[in-house]
C-alpha cells in the first residue's frame, strides 16, 4: 500500500541523491527548495499529527516559508548577484558521489534496523531517509570547493537533524515555540552566510574555500 | 524577573544598532553597569522565572551570568577607548553585536530547556560573526567563515543529541516536562543507552564550541583575527557557556548512574586538549594565537577537572572562574600591544618592558596567573585538580596532566620573555592610556582577591553546584 507519506519520504530521498549529482548551481537551489518543502510538510502526514491545534497549522505554515521559499531565496539571490561560475567544481566527481549516497542509503537502512527501538512501517522509512539526508549534507560540505555548497550541505544537514527528530521524539513534547526558535536560528545562520559569502566573493573575485587558507598552524 | 537579566542586553543591543556611535558607547557601558546590578540581585535573591518551561535558577547557571557580566563591566569601557583609537566604519554594528553577544550568553546560561539552551549557544555564534568580522580583512573573512561553518555544524549535531536524550525519555514511559531540573529528579528511569548516545553527541557538538580538541580548529583563527576587546569575550565568556551545555549533560548522567562513562570521556578530551594546545604554542609566532590556544589549555584543564570528580570538580569551578578574569585580561593587554606595536606577531614585538612599562605590567602579571603562579587563582585551581586526580585513583592521567602543563608554560615563557625583554623597537604607534590601563589591572586583581577571600554567597553557589555531581570541597 503506497500513502502520502510514503510518496513524500521518496521524494525527500531522491532529493537527497539528486543534490549529490548535480553539477548546476541553480539546480542545487531548486532541489534545495523542494526538499525544505517536504521537509516541513512531512510530519502532517504522520499519525500522531493529525488532530492539529492552530498554533500547529500557524507553525508549519511558517516552516513551509522559511524552509521553501526564505532560505532557498537568500540562495537564488546569492548565486545570482555572487555571479558564482556556474558549475559546482567538486573534489569528488558526481558519478563516485552519487555512489556514496547510495551506500548511505545502506548504512542509514541497516542503522534504521538495529536500533534497538521498534519503528512501525512509517517510521522505518523516516528513519533511513533521516540519516541519508543527514549524511549526504555533510558529504556535500566536505567534497564540494565553492562556499554555497557547504552553506546547502548545512541546510541538508539541519533538514536531515529535523527528520530524525520527527521520527525519534513523541509529539507530546513539540513546544512549536521552541521549534520555532530553531527554525529562526537557521534563518539567520543562512543569512550570516550570505553575507560573508558575498565578501568572500569580493575581496577573492571568487567563492572557493581553497583561498581561505592562509590561517594555519 | 529572571528572564530581565538576558532581555535587557538583547533589547539595547538591538537599539544600538540604530544609534550615533556616541550615544551607542554610552548605552554599552551603561548596559554592562544594568546587567551587572540585575545579575546580581537576581543572584542574592534567588529570582524566579517567568517562564519556568524555558528558564531556570540554577547555581551552575548563575555562576557563568555572574562572572560573564563581570568581565564585561571591564570589558565595556576598555572597548569604547579601544574603538577610539581605531577608525572604524561600522563601529555602531561592534557596538550592539557586543551587547547582543552578552544577551545570548545569558540566556544560554539561565536556560533550562535542552532546546532553549541548543538555540541560545546558535544564537550567541551568530552573533557574535560580525564582531570576528568587523576588520573585514582577508584573514577576518577566512576566520568567520571557518567559525560560523565549523560552529554551526558541531552545535547541529549538539541538536541531534538532544533529540536522543528526549528520546530516552520517552523510552523510559514517564510523563515529565522536558527541562534539565525535570530530568535529573527522573535521570534514574532514562534509557541508558540512548542517554549515552545523547551525551557523545552534545559532548562533540558543544566542545567544537568550548574548543576542546580536536574540534578546536576554528578558535585560534577567530580569536587572533576578532578585535581585542571582543576575543576577550569570545574567551572569557563565550567558552564557559558551552561548557555549561556539556556540564549539564554530564550531571544528567552522573545522576542516571552512567558517570563513570562520562567522566572517562570528559579525561580524554580534557587532556588531548591541553596536549594539543601545548604542542601548537611552543613555536608559535603570533601572540594572539598563541592566547587562543591558552584558551583551549584551560579548557582541557577545566573537562579534566569535571571528569576526575571529587574535590576536581571544585577544582574545575574555581578555574572557570579565574581563567575567565586572567585570560579577558591578557587579551585586553594584548589589544593595547597591537595599538603599540602594530602587530601581531611575536618577532616584530620586543622591549615592551621599556616602551609600554604599564600595558608590560598587566600582559606579565596575566601570564604569571595563566602560567597558575601564586598569587593568582589558576595556582590553587590547578593544584585542587591535581589533588582531586591523585584522590580519585587517576595516577596516569594525573601524571600526563603535568606534563601537558609543563609544555605549555615552557612555550608561553618564551614567547612572553621575547616580547618583553628582547630587542627594542624604536618606537610606539598608540601610546599608553590609563583607561586601557585599568580594565586588565582590576581583571588581575580580582583574581588574587577572590583567591584570599571569596564572599560567602559565591562559595555557597559554586557548593552547590558541584554538590550535584558529588563534588566536594573537604578531600
Amino acid at each position: 500500500m503506497i500513502t502520502s507519506i510514503d510518496v513524500i519520504l521518496v521524494v525527500i530521498l531522491l532529493s537527497a541523491l539528486l543534490s549529490l549529482g548535480s553539477s548546476r548551481m541553480m539546480a542545487l537551489v531548486k532541489i534545495m527548495a523542494l526538499q525544505g518543502a517536504m521537509v516541513s510538510i512531512a510530519p502532517l502526514f504522520l499519525e500522531p499529527h493529525s488532530r492539529l491545534s492552530n498554533d500547529g497549522v500557524l507553525f508549519f505554515q511558517l516552516m513551509l516559508l522559511i524552509k521553501a521559499a526564505l532560505i532557498p531565496g537568500l540562495l537564488y539571490l546569492a548565486v545570482t548577484r555572487v555571479a558564482i561560475k556556474r558549475e559546482v567544481e567538486p573534489i569528488v566527481g558526481y558519478h563516485a558521489s552519487l555512489a556514496v549516497g547510495l551506500g548511505l542509503i545502506l548504512v542509514s537502512a541497516y542503522i534504521a534496523r538495529h536500533l534497538g527501538i521498534p519503528l512501525s512501517g512509517d517510521y522505518t522509512l523516516l528513519m533511513i531517509t533521516a540519516i541519508t539526508t543527514l549524511g549526504g549534507g555533510l558529504f556535500l560540505m566536505m567534497s564540494r570547493t565553492k562556499a554555497i555548497t557547504q552553506v546547502i550541505g548545512y541546510l541538508m544537514l539541519e533538514n536531515g537533524i529535523y527528520l530524525v527528530g520527527t521520527a525519534l521524539t513523541k509529539h507530546s513534547h513539540s513546544i512549536y515555540l521552541v521549534e520555532f526558535g530553531v527554525l529562526l536560528d537557521l534563518l539567520v545562520g543562512v543569512m550570516i552566510m550570505g553575507i560573508i559569502l558575498h565578501n568572500i566573493n569580493r575581496t577573492f573575485d571568487d567563492v572557493d574555500t581553497t583561498y581561505l587558507g592562509q590561517l594555519k598552524d | 524577573m529572571l528572564e530581565s537579566i538576558f532581555l535587557l542586553p538583547l533589547l539595547t543591543g538591538l537599539l544600538t544598532l540604530f544609534l550615533p556611535v556616541r550615544l551607542g558607547r554610552v548605552v554599552l557601558v551603561a548596559t554592562a553597569l544594568l546587567h551587572l546590578q540585575l545579575t546580581v540581585t537576581g543572584w542574592l535573591r534567588a529570582a524566579t522565572p517567568h517562564l519556568p518551561a524555558y528558564f531556570g535558577n540554577t547555581p551552575a547557571g548563575f555562576l557563568v551570568v555572574l562572572v560573564t557580566s563581570f568581565i564585561f563591566v571591564c570589558i565595556a569601557p576598555y572597548s569604547v577607548f579601544y574603538m577610539r583609537e581605531q577608525e572604524m566604519k561600522s563601529e555602531p554594528i561592534f557596538l550592539g553585536c557586543m551587547q547582543l553577544f552578552l544577551g545570548t550568553m545569558s540566556m544560554a546560561a539561565l536556560a533550562d530547556h535542552p532546546i532553549v539552551l541548543w538555540i541560545a549557544i546558535e544564537a550567541t555564534t551568530l552573533v557574535s560573526a560580525p564582531l570576528i568580522f568587523i576588520n573585514r580583512s582577508k584573514k577576518a573573512l577566512e576566520a568567520t567563515w571557518k567559525y560560523v561553518l565549523i560552529c554551526s555544524v558541531g552545535i547541529a549535531l549538539a541538536l541531534l543529541g538532544f533529540f536522543f536524550i528526549t528520546l530516552a525519555l520517552d523510552r523510559a514511559g514517564i510523563d515529565v516536562p522536558l527541562t534539565f531540573t525535570a530530568l535529573n529528579t527522573a535521570a534514574r528511569q532514562l534509557d541508558p543507552l540512548w542517554l549515552r548516545t545523547g551525551f557523545i553527541f552534545v559532548l562533540i557538538g558543544f566542545g567544537t564550541k568550548m574548543g576542546l580538541a580536536p574540534m578546536h580548529t576554528w578558535l585560534p583563527d577567530a580569536h587572533s583575527e576578532a578585535p581585542s576587546p571582543a576575543s576577550a569575550l569570545l574567551s572569557g565568556a563565550l567558552l564557559n557557556c558551552a561548557f555549561l551545555g556539556i556540564y549539564k549533560v554530564h550531571t544528567l548522567m552522573v545522576l542516571a548512574g552512567l558517570g563513570d562513562f562520562s567522566s572517562a570521556l570528559l579525561i580524554g578530551f580534557g587532556l588531548f586538549s591541553i596536549l594539543v594546545a601545548g604542542i601548537f604554542i611552543l613555536n608559535q609566532p603570533d601572540y594572539k594565537r598563541m592566547l587562543a590556544y591558552s584558551s583551549i589549555e584551560n579548557m582541557g584543564v577545566i573537562a579534566f577537572g569535571i571528569g576526575v570528580g571529587g574535590l576536581g570538580v571544585y577544582g574545575a569551578m574555581l578555574h572557570l572562574i579565574h581563567h575567565s578574569l586572567l585570560k579577558s585580561s591578557l587579551f585586553l593587554s594584548a589589544g593595547n600591544l597591537v595599538l603599540g606595536f602594530g602587530t601581531k606577531l611575536v618577532a616584530q614585538c620586543g622591549g615592551m618592558v621599556r616602551l609600554l612599562p604599564r600595558t608590560f605590567c598587566s600582559f606579565f602579571g596575566g601570564f604569571i596567573g595563566i602560567s597558575g603562579l601564586p598569587p593568582f587563582g589558576i595556582f590553587v585551581s590547578e593544584l585542587l585538580i591535581l589533588t582531586g586526580a591523585f584522590q580519585t585513583g587517576h595516577p596516569v592521567a594525573a601524571g600526563l596532566f603535568i606534563a601537558a602543563l609543563v609544555l605549555v608554560v615552557a612555550g608561553f615563557a618564551r614567547i612572553v620573555m621575547t616580547m618583553s625583554f628582547g630587542p627594542n623597537r624604536e618606537e610606539v604607534l598608540v601610546p599608553e592610556q590609563n583607561a586601557r590601563i585599568m580594565p586588565p589591572l582590576a581583571l588581575l586583581l580580582t583574581s588574587a582577591l577572590l583567591c584570599v577571600w571569596m564572599p560567602e554567597p559565591l562559595f555557597r553557589t559554586i557548593v552547590n553546584t558541584i554538590a550535584v555531581i558529588g563534588g566536594t570541597i573537604h578531600g
